[in-house]
């Protein structure tokens, strides 16, 4: 299954988002959690303490390859979230997409 | 990057989105199998998750639902459910307004670890099931 969860900011979606994913983790699931947002904090809501997250690398814009049919990731995805992703409580894998402290890089 | 996602190895892939309704203009979401998009019972926060839920839609996503957040009583639930019959749209969940989980976020905390017994995250694991169980495809109208 796979799930978006969208909503206007502070709608609580982020909370909801996190706390589903820990939930289904725990249900036996294996769950990959992303972070879309352009402000990020997933993270907290699944129990991954914010320092865990500053060694985190930066998905870089590197990681994409633009064609006339659209962008194309030049690596596996699991290649990709070896490096660009940790797992937390519960075993949920957070993927973030954006950091927001480096700017001019998005 | 969200399509690769898709064809990760983990059975349930879960997407925090974007707050602005213009990513999905751009298709963001295209490859997920369901949309829920989260509304407080206010107008601003209902009529952005109606644009994002006719965006969904417009996707072509199998299945599209609010989840109404922040509900406080019976007539906050009501106004969301007026809203939501008069726009088509179902509601997959109702999650009840929690100071536990404000009290978290201050604590630096995730909710499931600070208040496992708050009403929301009781509300939030039965809307968890509801999706688990739906699997996304099985049920394109709704409940």
């Amino acid at each position: 299954m796979k799930l978006a969860i969208a909503g206007k900011g502070g709608s609580g979606k982020t909370s909801i988002s996190g706390t589903m994913a820990r939930l289904l983790a725990r249900e036996g699931h294996s769950v990959l959690a992303i972070d879309g947002d352009s402000n990020p904090n997933l993270a907290l809501t699944l129990g991954i303490p914010p320092d865990g997250m500053s060694d985190m690398p930066t998905l870089s814009r590197d990681l994409l390859k633009r064609t006339p049919e659209g962008a194309h990731l030049v690596k596996p995805l699991e290649e990709i979230c070896d490096s660009h992703s940790l797992v937390g409580p519960d075993g949920v894998r957070l993927l973030v997409m954006a950091h927001p402290q480096h700017a001019g890089t998005g | 990057m969200i399509e690769a996602a898709g064809n990760a190895p983990e059975e349930v892939c879960i997407l925090d989105t974007e707050a602005s309704p213009e990513h999905l203009s751009r298709g963001t979401a295209r490859y997920a199998d369901a949309m829920l998009c989260v509304v407080e019972p206010y107008y601003k926060s209902l009529e952005t998750g109606r644009r994002m839920a006719a965006l969904a839609e417009d996707l072509g996503l199998a299945r599209v639902a609010l989840v109404a957040n922040k509900i406080r009583d019976e007539r906050e639930l009501e106004a969301v459910r007026e809203f939501a019959d008069r726009h088509g749209l179902a509601i997959a969940g109702v999650v009840p307004f929690d100071e536990r989980l404000p009290e978290a976020e201050r604590a630096e905390a995730a909710p499931l670890d600070f208040a496992p017994d708050a009403p929301a995250v009781a509300a939030i694991a039965a809307l968890a099931r509801e999706m688990a169980g739906s699997n996304g495809a099985a049920e394109a109208s709704g409940s």
